[in-house]
């Protein structure tokens, strides 16, 4: 034993032999222990999956931010850092505003109509009555329809002379007949048809948000209820304080994938309009596909998507605080 | 006798009160549905007679839009398509979501917890945001233009939904079966194969429901990646392919979409409650 290993320990070469010593037997250990099998079993499971996500989902999401700062088209493949420049075009440009503004009003107002439209619809599927599977099968056809094709039966009843709507509201005395003034061209007058786009949101999710709202409500044990009421609580007490915090972590997850899905989505506004007339119908994902795709301004559109994300991200956030919550 | 007649009276009125609720929000969910219905069984002329009550048939009800749709378009090109990228679709996600799901829940990983939920959010990633650069991908590999290109696409969202439902569902596999299946001389890899899968059959079925039925929501991939009108799936190739400029065939239009909606929506009512179990992640119990 030399006088540096008395003072400070053993030398370099001495403390690595300490350290390392015991390794191969603790390797083997490791490679060997039952629990060390069931590791390497279990991420050798995993690893198609997560690698398919992170190679398709995670590398695309940072090939997006390249593009946006990148001059990215479809006819040129080499793409040079140009910066902030595809942002900075955006933020100049009037379409970007309009197509922003139209985004968040088409979510807010949507999302306005579908809680009200969800929550007495919820509401009355909280009862009991007979042919209850029969009505809800019935009114959840909307949410299971694909997308693109229940857009499609409403581009017909939005039909700019056949509409079946206006005939109804014709022979109800509200409009006048074809051609007149008040005979409204759905899809065609710019005050309309973002709001014909925003109905389409609204016919498709409510059953969405009732359903929701219905597995929330179902989940609050009836003891809690009762014992509230034992407690002397009126019903709106025990819907504020007791129904409610229950299933306000539900209520906030359906909200928040709607809300993503609802931002996200471009099928109805570019099969009913393509974002017109003009402008009047654009929302962010049509503008961000037509510069994208049809005019092939790789980097402008992928900008241009990336406004989203500011948009997303509470949404995201709370979904993965609800989700941590979740019990095992 | 008297109360016996009153509480009868009170559970119809009771009854007719919820009905009386329930009727707009069913004629407004089925409207579209009916209206797809009958507009493709109309003949094309009855289609345009405003003078006549719309809702019933004018004139003879006809099968020319379905001969129409057969004879002169992709529409069975589209939904030959789709089979087979759905049942492509359901064999990566079934390959990659299963066993995932299985390792995630069952083997006591560390870290299980947060990759589970980090490979669930990316179903969060909205397609607008991935479509640009996967369109780069798909043309680098050559599959643009081709049904190939979604078949590499739609695991991107099926895989997260149902590794997460799997997850799920293999929490409820009593732990005992492994057990017993160990002490019998199994391998890890035999106790999964032989005795959890079996009793999972319903999960995987569900998963293979999903895979589908979220391949069929899809617009935007199959819009961006396949412009070949002989390529495209059925959701898309109907509202691309068969408008053609101004000219609408509305009766073969509602007639497509009848067919390629219904059972869909069909398929993806029974499994309604599945999905929005799925998404609340356990939220409700």
């Amino acid at each position: 034993m030399t006088t540096a290993s008395l003072r400070g320990g053993p030398e370099p070469t001495a403390r690595a032999a300490v350290v390392s010593a015991p390794a191969p037997t603790a390797e083997r250990a490791w490679w060997g222990t039952h629990s060390a099998q069931r590791k390497i079993f279990g991420y050798t499971l995993l690893a198609p999956a997560a690698l398919y996500v992170l190679l398709l989902v995670g590398a695309p999401f940072l090939f997006s931010l390249w593009l946006a700062v990148s001059d990215a088209n479809v006819g040129d493949p080499v793409a040079r850092f140009i910066g902030l420049e595809n942002f900075r075009a955006a933020w100049e440009m009037d379409t970007f505003w309009i197509a922003m503004r139209n985004s968040v009003v088409f979510l807010v107002v949507a999302a306005i109509f579908k809680s009200l439209l969800g929550t007495s619809l919820a509401f009355l599927l909280l009862q009991n009555f007979r042919g209850k599977k029969l009505i809800r099968g019935l009114v959840v056809i909307p949410f299971t329809l694909p997308i693109a094709i229940s857009v499609l039966s409403w581009k017909w009843m939005y039909d700019s002379q056949f509409s079946v709507i206006n005939w109804v509201l014709s022979r109800l005395g509200l409009i006048g007949t074809y051609g007149s003034d008040s005979w409204p061209i759905w899809l065609g007058q710019p005050h309309l048809a973002l709001a014909a786009c925003i109905a389409v949101n609204v016919w498709r999710t409510f059953p969405f948000s009732a359903i929701v709202l219905l597995a929330g409500f179902t989940s609050v044990p009836l003891e809690v209820i009762d014992a509230a009421k034992v407690d002397g609580c009126s019903f709106f007490q025990r819907f504020r304080h007791v129904v409610v915090p229950m299933i306000f972590p539900i209520l906030m997850i359906g909200l928040l994938f709607d809300t993503v899905f609802t931002l996200s989505d471009l099928s109805v506004v570019y099969l009913l309009t393509q974002g017109g007339p003009g402008n009047a119908s654009k929302i962010l994902p049509v503008l961000a596909y037509q510069i994208g795709i049809q005019a092939g301004n790789l980097g402008r559109g992928a900008a241009i998507a990336l406004f989203l994300v500011p948009l997303l991200l509470p949404a995201l956030f709370l979904v993965l605080r609800n989700l941590k919550r979740r019990e095992y | 006798m008297a109360t016996q007649r009153t509480t009868r009276q009170k559970e119809t009125r009771r009854h007719l009160l919820i009905y009386a609720g329930l009727t707009p929000f069913v004629l407004i969910a089925v409207f579209p549905i009916y209206w797809m219905l009958i507009t493709a069984f109309k003949q094309e002329p009855d289609l345009y007679r405003m003078g006549n009550i719309p809702f019933w048939f004018n004139l003879p009800p006809t099968l020319k839009n379905f001969s129409i749709l057969f004879y002169q378009t992709h529409f069975g090109d589209w939904i030959i398509n789709t089979m087979t990228i759905s049942a492509w679709v359901a064999l990566i996600t079934l390959l990659t979501a299963v066993p995932a799901g299985y390792a995630l829940a069952r083997l006591r990983l560390p870290g299980a917890e947060n990759i589970g939920i980090a490979i669930f959010m990316t179903y969060l990633v909205p397609g607008i945001i991935l479509f640009l650069p996967l369109s780069r991908v798909v043309a680098t590999l050559g599959l643009q233009d081709s049904w190939w290109a979604l078949v590499l696409v739609y695991p991107t969202f099926t895989i997260p939904f149902c590794t997460w439902l799997m997850m799920g569902f293999f929490k409820t596999v009593p732990m005992e079966m492994e057990e017993a299946a160990r002490v019998d001389g199994c391998g890890q890899l035999g106790a999964f194969l032989r005795v959890v899968l079996p009793v999972s059959v319903p999960g995987v079925l569900t998963s293979v429901i999903f895979a589908f039925t979220l391949s069929m929501q899809d617009f935007l991939y199959g819009l961006a990646f396949v412009s070949p009108g002989d390529q495209k799936p059925v959701p898309v190739g109907v509202p691309t392919e068969l408008i053609r400029g101004d000219v609408y065939f509305w009766g073969s239009l509602m007639g497509a979409a009848l067919l390629v909606g219904l059972p869909v929506a069909v398929l993806y009512n029974f499994f309604l409650d599945r999905f929005i179990q799925g998404i609340t992640g356990g939220v409700v119990k």
